[in-house]
């Protein structure tokens, strides 16, 4: 029994250096952004480096920003984007002027995609840590969970990506993506304005819902009320029937199951009401069938993954607050480009698959401007202060320009989604017309 | 014997909880504290409950989750959705629960099939079917998920993190309480031998459905109750945050690595594991986290099997001081850390001291309380003459067969053994002898033909009710509960015998039965650490335990050497002679001479013949039945 | 019809979970080990697939001859570590269940958390399919099938043939008896782990093959192999197969009838029934087992 500690100890040395050698020698592990620290041995909270500060830049004592992100876990994939881009922010703040004229110190934690450990995590910053400001994490479940927290300690919290308008109560939450106060209804008829503009050449929807929350909502509307209208009541009223309603659990891998109900519906567009890579087991399995719908339309889907199934996805539509397409980027302030640059260079070097500053990144972009903007504003880290500055004077956002934020609807500004398309391997915006950048394409064959 | 001490740990657990909120309000320390104790208090709750059905029993379940996600879903929707009491739901949370975990006990604890990894594969299907149903219904979650929000509660536990501090520390309490109670009484033993040995325990009078339906019971109400509590801190809940494999899996994580046979096993591998996560998602660990957990898991798997707390009691002074310590250290000085992080540290340093070499193992513990081992055992004083009236048959078998498919055991037999009567039974290889004892013990239901115990017919009738009734039996190959020492396996059966005492007395009473067979100076030693002979001695302390009116004996003596046969037979006649009636199962003629009153030979699942032992043993018949089939048996 | 063609994605899909699962079983059952680090070895086997096939130019499927020796070893080394120590049943659980997130800690690091998947033009099989007559079986998957079957009918000829394979037979059933008739369970035992993991890299290489994959992916997988694995009958190769199959087609079908989401329930209702009425397995094993 005693012999075996030291094979034990050794195993466990061995398993360390194996795993730290596999962690540095990475090309560039996503959890490695460019400015944050290695382990820390002392157990202080993580933190992001502060840089030097040079001379006409930030000076004096860090202002925190607290927050949680999925680095891991299933949500891992987009969490890391918003780690990247957030770091982004964060860096070309203390290089210029930073904030109220401190430096700014990101202490962003890991929560797993654990919605459970959110409000622990949280209540660890704010009460423990005493961060001066907090920012919302990655996705709707985890944010729901983080935001009582944020009231009772009455701080503000600014949040990328909870399109929930209705679940969204806490006054100071403040959203850097918004379809307005009503994405169930706003979503479907952006759409049928797009398929109107169609001539008649599309006329069955084949409506294929995850059933987690904001999918389901956009096409169902609440679970608990019948009453309110969704993409389900709203395409009829609008002409176009639905000809296949299915929906799926997170996590489904009965992709051809979906498909075959599909190719017995045989509709003009397939609306996937999903996220991540759902689209893409859809379009695949359908592939596979030789169903090939003449239109596709993939509500949240992960950055980058309907590209990757190469000439198969071509004319697929989407939605987006921003897609980096040169004309559009054209009639935006230099520094728009310049962002959307740097971050493709880091999220190269990161070995991320995909680099374009899109969607998700820019709704992280308009979200730590929303915070930072709060807090020039109200010109202190009052909490309350911040909140009314916003509320009363709104946001100057780079990539979705001004915002107000009215509390009667949860702060959900009207939107400025645009509908996207895979043209040439590439998302580009084709709708409203008046911000294309190139025109919709109709059904294929 | 040792006392008792746990219920001063239990008590100062729950006098601290209750001090922690008030300390607060005095101090004003962050109340992220309150936060980080509640996480804990949650996850004692459920590893607690999960041990009480498997690390007490043994049974293995992979299903706390479905316990956990009733209690959740039950109050995010009678709560979250239709505004009921959130007190009332709590409650009503609990019992559903505790419904499900009785109806999983229902099905699979009736069916002797289902044990071991089936029984764990059993319970991992229903977090899975759980989470369909609560998807399926949009009455209950549909999909979207639930928000639950926060509820209103009294001024005096504001504020939220309070309130939400005391409702966990009430639920973990419970949990450490009903686990510590358990572990002192015959509800947590009846477990433990379950655990050993269902089929002995079973046989000793131990009511084994009963007893696992209570722990499964206890299981499912605290892991509801404990469930619907953390849905109020939740804020919004959704199948696949609830139904996932988290609870489950670190249920399981937690109870090993704190230990399963002890109450505050769970209750330390929740500390360590709850703390060594906040750490590490806090301290910068960057793409370290799970490695670092995982090292550690895989480490102290390793090089303690039996879990830490097992670890700790070795040398508790040392730990417990280290512990404070290291806190009380790091606390003053204040040059490094928060209080979590202090936590941390003097975790690690009893890890540290725990590991060192020397300290009292239970191995060494008994051996230091046990008398020294001579050559043989030392036979006490006789016991008192026992309860029983005189001459009655006891066992009447009527044409009783057996068979196992094509295989024909026993083919019709007729006997019966009546009260003073010491009958010996023997019969070639594969005669039937040990399917009889089965048949009557009650261990088989014959396939056709009666068996009579004092008059009642006995094949409805579970094994431990006709242990009840008065019949024991001894194994041919020894199944003592082992991780139970001698005295304790005797102390079993008295619990659970025809008289039965609580614990300590029964400890007490353990010691008349190992004098009987002379194991009085191993009491305190564990089964592994005996030789056979000893072992079949205390097959037989704990079968004369139960008080019964017949005790059948299989093969006692295999493999013994001739000093403990003659040893063996010393104490079969003072058994016979405290008026217990024997049924001797034996290869060993001289044996079955020396001892039997009465001699009924069987071959090939018939009774060949029966009678005087002297009689008997002449008839050709029976003589061409032994040597036509094989020599005297070895020590003969 | 199209309950036909469901049942045929489906069954294909399972017959990959299917040859996930042999691994897992095979170890339970004659090595009494619960080794959740088959998860994964299979899940370094994908990442790895991903990798050759991207960086190096391997054809997907080529790269197992790289990553099934690999495998191979790990599995082998780590129940060589299960012998030397003599890990119990139940905590062999944990301590594989610390392996795999220090597996999924390694994969984040060294691939990202994003999703990794290869392009068309690296694996032009994703997109295939075979036609026979109205019905369509997809190119990865049926793949998967192949393999799938093509590894049980090798397990079960080394298992009924070989010396080796009778010897675990043996020692599956009892191991004292075994042992004591001189067979040397652990060398056997390393064999067994290492043929595990080899089959682990194989059904990695075939995910990747089909679908994304991110480090979280383990996680996803391991309530439907289970499942496969309890109807199988713990140790049954051939039984899992049919399993894998029967559960997959189940489920196609379900989700066709009724929604997707119906299957995870369907299917885990069937694993209750099964144990309660016959816990052995829903196959007969094959006499000799």
């Amino acid at each position: 029994m005693r012999r075996r500690a030291p094979v034990v100890s050794l195993i466990a040395v061995l398993l360390l250096v194996i795993t730290a050698c596999a962690t540095d020698d990475s090309g560039g592990s996503t959890t490695e952004a460019p400015g944050t620290t290695g382990p820390s041995t002392t157990g202080a909270p993580g933190t992001t480096e502060a840089p030097s500060t040079t001379a006409g830049g930030p000076s004096g004592e860090p202002i925190v920003v607290g927050g949680t992100l999925a680095l891991t876990g299933g949500l891992g994939p987009t969490g890391v984007i918003h780690q990247i881009a957030g770091q982004l922010f964060v860096d070309r703040l203390n290089a210029s002027t930073g904030l109220l004229g401190q430096p700014v110190e990101w202490n962003l934690v890991d929560d797993a995609s654990d919605g459970a450990r959110i409000a622990e995590l949280y209540e660890q910053l704010i009460s423990q840590d005493q961060v001066d400001l907090i920012i919302g994490p990655y996705a709707t479940p985890n944010i729901l969970a983080a935001m009582p927290v944020a009231e009772r300690h009455g701080y503000v919290l600014p949040q990328h990506t909870s399109v929930l308008a209705p679940a969204m109560t806490y006054a100071c939450q403040f959203p850097g993506w918004s379809i307005g106060p009503e994405p169930n209804v706003f979503i479907p008829n952006q759409l049928a304005d797009a398929l109107d503009s169609l001539g008649g050449s599309v006329s069955t929807v084949g409506l294929v819902t995850n059933e987690g929350g904001s999918t389901s909502f956009v096409s169902y509307g609440p679970a608990d009320n019948d009453e309110v209208q969704a993409t389900d009541t709203i395409l009829p009223e609008r002409g176009y029937e639905i000809v296949a309603d299915i929906s799926y659990p997170i996590g489904n891998t009965e992709w051809g199951s979906v498909a075959t109900e599909l190719q017995d519906a045989d509709p003009d567009i397939v609306v996937i009401n999903g996220l991540g890579l759902e689209a893409n087991g859809l379009i695949e399995a359908m592939d596979q069938l030789g169903f090939d719908p003449p239109m596709v339309f993939a509500l949240f889907p992960a950055p980058g993954a309907v590209l990757s199934l190469g000439d198969l996805t071509d004319g697929v539509l989407s939605v987006s607050i921003f897609e980096p397409n040169e004309s559009i980027l054209a009639e935006m302030d230099p520094e728009a480009r310049e962002i959307t640059e740097e971050f493709s260079a880091r999220v190269e070097e990161a070995g991320l698959p995909y680099t374009a500053f899109e969607t998700q990144a820019a709704a992280s972009w308009n979200t730590w401007e929303i915070l930072t903007q709060g807090v020039e504003g109200a010109g202190s880290l009052d909490q309350q202060a911040i909140c009314d500055y916003l509320h009363e004077n709104g946001a100057d956002l780079t990539f979705s320009g001004h915002v107000d934020f009215d509390p009667e609807v949860n702060n959900f500004w009207p939107t400025t989604q645009v509908l996207k398309q895979v043209q040439g391997g590439d998302w580009v915006v084709v709708w409203p017309e008046d911000s294309a950048a190139s025109p919709l394409q109709g059904p294929a064959g | 014997m040792r006392r008792d001490r746990g219920w001063i740990a239990l008590a100062a657990i729950g006098v601290g909880l209750f001090l922690v909120p008030v300390l607060w309000e005095v101090t004003d320390f962050a109340v992220f504290y309150l936060v980080f104790l509640s996480g804990i208090l949650f996850w004692v709750a459920q590893a607690t409950s999960w041990n009480i059905l498997s690390g007490y029993s043994g049974y293995f379940s992979f299903g706390q989750g479905a316990f956990y996600g009733v209690g959740v879903y039950t109050m995010a929707v009678l709560f979250g959705r239709h505004g009921w009491n959130w007190l009332l739901v709590i409650l009503i949370g609990g019992v559903l629960a505790m419904l499900l975990g009785l109806g999983i006990g229902a099905l699979a604890f009736r069916l002797s099939s289902l044990k071991g990894e089936i029984f764990a594969l059993l319970t991992l299907a229903f977090p899975f079917i759980l989470a369909g149903i609560v998807r399926l219904f949009d009455a209950i979650d549909g999909g979207q998920g639930v928000v639950v929000p926060v509820p209103s509660f009294p001024e005096l536990l504001a504020p939220f993190q309070k309130f939400y501090f005391v409702l966990s520390s009430v639920v973990a309490l419970l949990a450490l309480t009903v686990a510590y109670l358990m572990h002192r009484t015959r509800y947590g033993w009846a477990l433990f031998a379950i655990r050993d040995d269902e089929a002995a325990a079973e046989g000793l009078g131990v009511p084994t459905f009963f007893h696992k339906m209570i722990a499964i019971g206890a299981n499912g109400l605290i892991g509801g109750l404990s469930g619907a509590v953390v849905a109020l801190n939740l804020g919004f809940v959704s199948v696949e945050g609830t139904f996932n494999l988290t609870v489950p899996l670190f249920v399981i994580v937690m109870s090993v690595l704190g230990s399963r046979n002890h109450w505050a096993g769970p209750l330390l591998g929740a500390v360590y594991i709850h703390t060594l996560q906040n750490r590490l998602a806090a301290g910068g660990f960057e793409g370290w986290s799970l490695i670092v957990l995982g090292v550690i898991l895989v480490v102290l798997m390793l090089l303690a099997p039996e879990g830490l707390m097992a670890r700790f009691t070795r040398r508790p002074a040392l730990a417990g001081g280290v512990f404070v310590g290291v806190i009380a250290t790091l606390g003053l000085l204040r040059v490094w850390g928060d209080p979590v992080s202090w936590l941390a540290a003097a975790l690690g340093a009893v890890v540290v001291v725990a590991f060192l070499p020397g300290g009292r193992t239970a191995e060494k513990r008994s051996e230091e309380t046990s008398v020294g081992r001579g050559a043989s055992v030392v036979l006490g004083e006789d016991l008192p003459a026992p309860l029983l009236k005189v001459g009655r048959p006891i066992v009447v078998a009527a044409d009783v067969a057996k068979d196992f498919g094509g295989v024909h055991a026993l083919r019709g037999v007729s006997m019966t053994v009546a009260e003073g009567e010491l009958v010996g039974l023997v019969g070639p290889n594969g005669s039937g002898k040990t399917t009889l004892v089965n048949l009557i013990s009650g261990a088989l239901t014959p396939t056709s033909g009666v068996i009579e115990l004092d008059g009642t017919e006995s094949s409805a009738l579970p094994p431990h009710r006709i242990a009840h009734l008065g019949i024991a039996r001894t194994y041919q190959i020894p199944r003592p509960f082992t991780s139970l020492t001698v005295r304790d396996n005797v102390a079993v059966a008295i619990m659970f015998g025809r008289e039965p005492r609580r614990l300590d007395a029964s400890r007490q009473a353990a010691g008349e039965y190992l004098n009987l067979v002379g194991l009085g100076g191993l009491a305190e030693a564990l089964p592994g650490q005996v030789n056979l002979h000893e072992r079949q001695l205390l097959e037989m302390a704990r079968a004369m335990a139960t008080k019964p009116a017949l005790l059948l004996l299989d093969e006692a003596m295999a493999g013994l050497n001739p000093v403990e046969i003659d040893n063996a037979v010393e104490v079969v006649r003072r058994i016979r002679a405290s008026g217990v009636s024997i049924v001797l199962v034996e290869h060993l003629l001289r044996v079955v001479n020396q001892l039997s009153t009465r001699i009924v030979v069987l071959d090939q699942g018939l009774v060949l013949a029966e009678g005087d032992p002297g009689v008997v043993m002449k008839d050709p018949a029976v003589v061409k039945a032994y040597l036509g089939r094989q020599t005297d048996a070895p020590g003969d | 019809m199209s309950e036909l063609q469901a049942a045929i994605f489906g069954a294909l899909g399972g017959s990959l979970f299917g040859l996930m699962a042999l691994g897992l079983s095979m170890g339970w059952g004659f090595l009494k080990n619960i080794n959740l680090a088959h998860f994964a070895m299979i899940l370094l086997g994908g990442y790895l697939t991903v990798d050759l096939a991207t960086n190096l130019g391997m054809s997907p499927v080529a790269t197992i001859v790289i990553t099934a020796p690999l495998m191979f070893l790990i599995g082998a080394l780590v129940q060589a570590g299960f012998e030397r120590f003599d890990v119990s049943e139940f905590n062999s659980l944990l301590i594989s269940y610390g392996l795999l997130i220090i597996t999924v800690q390694v994969v984040t690091n060294i691939w990202t958390a994003d999703y990794q998947r290869m392009a068309p033009e690296v694996n032009p099989l994703a997109a295939e399919s075979v036609r026979i007559g109205p019905f369509v079986f997809p190119a990865p998957t049926l793949l998967a099938a192949g393999f799938a079957v093509g590894l049980v009918v090798l397990a079960q000829f080394v298992l009924e043939k070989t010396y080796a394979g009778r010897a675990l037979q043996a020692f599956g059933q009892d191991r004292q008896i075994a042992s004591a008739f001189g067979i040397d369970h652990r060398m056997l035992g390393v064999l067994l782990a290492g043929a595990s993991g080899a089959s682990a890299a194989i059904a990695g290489m075939l995910i990747a093959v089909g679908e994304p994959l991110i480090p979280f992916s383990p996680f996803d997988w391991i309530g439907r192999v289970f499942a496969i694995v309890i109807l199988g009958g713990i140790g049954n190769v051939q039984g899992t197969l049919y399993a894998g199959l029967l559960v997959g087609a189940v489920s196609g079908v379900v989700a066709l009838a009724w929604g997707p989401s119906a299957s995870p329930l369907v299917v885990f209702s069937l694993v209750v029934l099964a144990l309660v009425f016959r816990p052995q397995g829903l196959f007969p094993r094959k006499a000799g087992h």
